[in-house]
């Protein structure tokens, strides 16, 4: 994940074009948010080995 | 009076369902304008189906007791809410989820709704559309949450037990605040159908009452395998009130040392010390543990959650996004802006993190935390005091809830002493399924401490003549 906190317009057009619409104040609270979880996203990064499996995710168990 | 206790007495006849109901409604009516921890009360349902009870042969644990659930789980004729204006024309649900129609099958009787942080996606109680759930303990802080409105409404005495969700703690944070018992269970342990998601993969239904025994009662109730609901697992489910009697003799207990440091307020990290060697004094065998890499734990779950959630929310987020509230707006749409790759390197960590956190059950049986290392702010506040520095108060939160959800494991929150006249509580988490051991070790605990038998001063302030 890039490091960079993206920029309002940055994120406004994100928004767009995904058929979302949020105001600037909507979009600085969300900065608040990736200002923490940028970073340690990229620290997460570094800290799972490459060769770590996922977790399972589940699926029904019913006969065909 | 416990849940419990009251069932005894419906079995035995001492008191009947519809006196049972009359006595919670009238409590609701007394007290529930302050604290505002129901949405709806279903007066008329409830009273029809005490009368129906009456004269029929108890059968079923919960037989004739008055129960209540937070407003994102369906009850056939009520709308579910989920606190959010967005909801707000949203039709009466026309079947029980699971876990209302594993209460209705051990007999007891549904009260009605309660109040939650919207959407169950915030810690405050204070997003809802219906106003702020207020803590009974002091009017003037917030009640936790999401699961706000079910854990004041244990504490008030509104109803004998709640059900609550918990996605990174919902069930446990205003249990702590409130003063209650709660249990977030195993994930997969209940049905999560009928119930608006938050997360999928975190999301758990879960007990809140009196005491750990009222706790596994009702957890006893809504357990189980479900095949309309994938995430379920087929375990048998035990009687949990079974052998809690058995006490904790040689129970190997981890204090995880790492959220006992400058994290928690020192009061706090008193009162769980203390706890700690309430267990140590019934025959446990304490010491310390660390869970490597236990404080990213929180970033794995967020780098999964974020996404999980804001997917749920896509078609309103593009119709309705005026109608959520600020802080949930917020969150919602941030999850728009995190990478999918990112959502993978999450559920890669959550495998580390489970095979960490299993390395550290091979030594211990239950581990031991604080549930909160504040206490809970003032509504309309952001931030808390935690030994002299104002911090955001949802940044506390994460390290000590996030984990356990992240790994699935069931954690049982207790109170376990009063800072500043507002209750503290020691999160116990055991291994997957280990639910009859939490409730043991509870149990235990409850029997030689009296935190979760002390009441907020509600009566006097309402005039009430107990």
């Amino acid at each position: 994940m890039a490091h960079e906190l993206p920029s309002i317009d940055q994120l406004r057009d994100a928004a767009a074009a995904q058929g979302i619409h949020p105001s600037d104040d909507d979009l600085e609270a969300v900065q608040g948010f990736l200002r923490v979880l940028v970073p340690a996203f990229a620290e997460l990064e570094q800290l799972v080995p490459l060769d770590m499996r996922p977790a399972a995710m589940f699926l029904p168990t019913e006969a065909p | 009076m416990t849940l419990v206790a009251l069932a005894q007495r419906l079995r035995d006849g001492e008191t009947s369902p519809t006196e049972a109901v009359e006595y919670y409604l009238a409590r609701i009516d007394a007290l529930d304008g302050s604290i505002n921890s129901y949405i709806a009360v279903m007066e008329d349902e409830a009273r029809e189906a005490a009368a129906a009870l009456e004269g029929s042969q108890p059968r079923g644990g919960l037989w004739g007791v008055p129960v209540a659930v937070k407003d994102v789980i369906d009850v056939s004729g009520s709308p579910t809410t989920a606190a959010s204006d967005v909801r707000r024309d949203v039709a009466p649900a026309d079947r029980d989820s699971a876990v209302v129609e594993g209460l209705r099958r051990a007999g007891a009787i549904i009260l009605g709704k309660l109040n939650t942080h919207e959407f169950a996606y915030g810690a405050m109680t204070t997003s809802s559309r219906f106003g702020p759930s207020r803590n009974p303990w002091a009017l003037d802080r917030i009640v936790g949450g999401s699961s706000g409105g079910s854990g004041a409404c244990v504490a008030a005495e509104l109803a004998a037990g709640t059900l609550g969700s918990d996605t990174a703690g919902s069930v446990r944070i205003p249990s702590c605040f409130n003063g209650v018992t709660g249990l977030r269970p195993t994930s997969g342990r209940i049905s999560n159908r009928g119930v608006v998601s938050v997360a999928f993969s975190f999301d758990a239904i879960g007990p809140l009452a009196r005491t750990a025994e009222d706790c596994a009662l009702l957890l006893g109730a809504v357990a189980g395998f479900d095949p309309a609901d994938a995430s379920t697992v087929d375990v048998p489910v035990p009687d949990y009130t079974e052998g809690l009697e058995k006490g904790i003799e040689g129970l190997r207990v981890g204090v995880v040392r790492s959220l006992l440091g400058a994290n928690v307020d020192g009061r706090i990290r008193e009162a769980v010390c203390e706890a700690i060697d309430e267990l140590a004094g019934l025959g446990a065998r304490v010491e310390d543990v660390e869970v490597p890499m236990l404080k990213h734990f929180g970033t794995i779950q967020q780098a999964m959650q974020f996404g999980e959630a804001t997917e749920v929310h896509l078609e309103t987020l593009r119709t309705r996004l005026a109608d959520y509230d600020p802080d949930v707006r917020a969150r919602l749409l941030t999850g728009l802006f995190i990478p999918s790759p990112v959502y993978a390197l999450g559920n890669r960590g959550r495998l580390l993190a489970y095979e960490l956190t299993r390395e550290a059950f091979r030594e211990v049986d239950v581990l031991v935390a604080p549930t909160m290392p504040t206490l809970p702010p003032r509504i309309g506040e952001d931030t808390v005091d935690l030994n002299g520095e104002e911090i955001l108060y949802r940044l506390t939160i994460i390290p000590f809830n996030s984990p356990w959800s992240l790994v699935g494991l069931p954690v049982l929150s207790v109170p376990c002493g009063f800072v500043d006249g507002l209750p503290a509580g020691l999160a116990l988490v055991g291994w997957r399924f280990a639910e009859p051991t939490l409730f043991r070790a509870g149990h235990a605990f409850q029997q030689v401490t009296d935190w979760h038998s002390r009441r907020p001063q509600l009566e006097q302030h309402a005039g009430m003549v107990e």
